[in-house]
């Protein structure tokens, strides 16, 4: 409880230190804030055109919104994926980017990995707006299912930032961490439903039955992955803009939670060795 | 002079000279989790009170321990065993200027090193044509960082670090930052310090800086307090011994 007011005391230094991240990004660009819809945008075009023009990828058309474009289809889970990695990896080198000032000054550690967070999220929520107008020109009637979308981001924040300060501190200690989970990350990415529809997933699973003579099939250990489920609640909200699946939901939930207690745990019961380990 | 600002209460940190660490993962896994080290103790049972309202210098050559004691100090470094109790509220001047961003304006450095520091956002404020006016760059406040000299970067710096206002102070050898005159300006607050009942700690090797502004010091070697009182008494045994190690 102490730790928790100490952190909570200290949230005018992580509003300040996300804010120098957010100024500090894009001073001295041309372009300044529309920079941060570059790299979406490259990666919509490249993914359309190889896997939907090339590979013939076709996800269902939104029930009952009724859109059918492939292009907002994929930006309804590559923006929550992109945001969930970048927090990952800036997160997790945080600490060590900061290095001179955690072995110069006392402040609670934690809120270096948590200004990420904030930083990165800041970015996310101007690119969720973005697709929001994109949304509503294609005709969606997105506007009931924006809360809950807020909430489903605020889930996929404690998600991300519960794993990036367990890496942080692993990461420390380890300097082999951040590119392990270069690696994980880029295979995660095609181990989640972004660019092809889970129902290629389900076509295999079937085809292959239960494994091993039990009843546990492909899909329920592909479904065992946190990030497919966000997804799924992501593009139940804004592409399908229907009512989340509740399992999908409650299970969001209940990673994001998870992981952020242990996050948190572990970060603490670390911190005060950080300064030696850099 | 009875109340206590400091206690330092049996303080021993020890360090761990690997000889072969573990810093990949691979290693680790190889040797078992098992690195090879031996334990340097870089501080053995260190106590001492710091009375409330004195100024206090930690005194010793190279490698005795006063900045590991520092940190310690300073909760950078946490002792194995022992404890340090405050009596108050502690600021630690370790560095001047850690934590600016080179792109942004001196005036929202103000505000972000302020926070680092542990001051409010209401502080700060209130405090804010204080440390501009202190640190005498005015004129480029709302400039990039990046474009002061180096001798504004560390005025500024100091200056948010002195305005913290904490009842204890801990100083690492910063002081000679500046010209003369920010230089004579430090020294006057160092006084202002004083007269307010505050405690100051610090270290420096400039042992005629230590006479002028302390009351009391601890002398360490090699990790171990030799002796610790009354300033005049305890520089001269350093200085005493030093000459002794020359002559043989």
């Amino acid at each position: 409880m102490r730790y928790l007011k100490e952190v909570l005391d200290s949230r005018e230094l992580l509003a300040n230190l996300t804010l120098r991240e957010i100024r500090g990004q894009y001073k001295r660009t041309i372009f300044g804030q529309l920079w941060s819809l570059a790299n979406p945008l490259a990666s919509m075009l490249v993914y359309t055109i190889v896997f939907r023009f090339i590979l013939r990828v076709s996800p269902p058309a939104g029930d009952p919104s009724g859109l059918d474009i492939f292009a907002v289809w994929l930006l309804c889970g590559l923006l929550p994926w992109t945001f969930f990695a970048t927090v990952v990896t800036q997160g997790m080198g945080s600490v060590i980017a900061n290095a001179g000032l955690v072995q110069k000054v006392y402040f609670p550690r934690i809120v270096l990995p948590l200004s990420k967070v904030g930083s990165v999220g800041y970015n996310w929520l101007f690119e969720m707006g973005v697709l929001v107008v994109v949304l509503v020109l294609c005709g969606a009637f997105v506007w009931p299912w924006l809360l809950l979308t807020v909430v489903a981001m605020f889930l996929l924040a404690l998600f991300a930032g519960g794993l990036a300060l367990m890496l942080a501190v692993a990461n420390v200690h380890f300097r082999d961490t951040q590119y392990f989970v270069s690696i994980v990350l880029q295979i995660w990415m095609y181990l989640t439903p972004i660019i092809y529809p889970i129902s290629l997933v389900e076509d295999q699973s079937v085809a292959y039955g239960g494994l091993f003579g039990t009843s546990i099939t492909l899909l329920d250990i592909y479904r065992l992955n946190p990030l497919e489920r966000f997804v799924a609640v992501f593009r139940q909200l804004l592409y399908d803009n229907r009512w989340p699946d509740p399992t999908d939901l409650l299970l969001c939930a209940i990673w994001a939670l998870g992981a952020f207690v242990i996050g948190i745990a572990v970060f603490r019961r670390n911190e005060k060795k950080l300064a030696e380990a850099l | 002079m009875s109340e206590i600002a400091v206690r330092v209460d049996h303080v021993s940190k020890k360090f761990r000279l690997y000889h072969e660490r573990n810093q990949s993962l691979k290693s680790a896994i190889m040797r078992g989790r098992r690195s090879v080290h031996e334990d340097f103790w870089a501080l053995k049972d260190v106590n001492f009170e710091v009375p409330t309202g004195s100024t206090f210098g930690l005194i010793g050559s190279n490698g005795s321990g006063k900045s590991t004691l520092l940190k310690c100090l300073a909760k950078i470094y946490y002792p194995e065993k022992g404890s340090i109790s405050y009596n108050g509220k502690i600021a630690a001047l370790l560095e001047v200027g850690s934590g600016f961003h080179p792109e942004l304006s001196g005036r929202e450095n103000i505000f972000l090193n302020g926070s680092i520091l542990g001051m409010t956002k209401k502080e700060v404020t209130r405090k804010f044509d204080e440390i501009v006016d202190f640190s005498g760059v005015e004129q480029f406040i709302d400039q990039p960082v990046k474009n002061y000299s180096s001798g504004m970067y560390v005025r500024l710096g100091f200056s948010i670090a002195i305005n913290v206002n904490p009842d204890i102070l801990v100083v690492d050898e910063v002081l000679a930052v500046g010209d003369a005159e920010f230089q004579e300006k430090c020294s006057q607050k160092f006084v202002d310090f004083k007269k307010d009942g505050k405690t100051v700690i610090l270290v420096s090797h400039a042992m005629a800086a230590v006479r002028e502004m302390c009351d009391h010091a601890a002398w360490l070697s090699h990790g171990e307090l030799v002796a610790v009182g009354e300033a005049e008494p305890t520089i001269q045994a350093y200085l005493n011994s030093l000459n002794q190690g020359e002559g043989l």
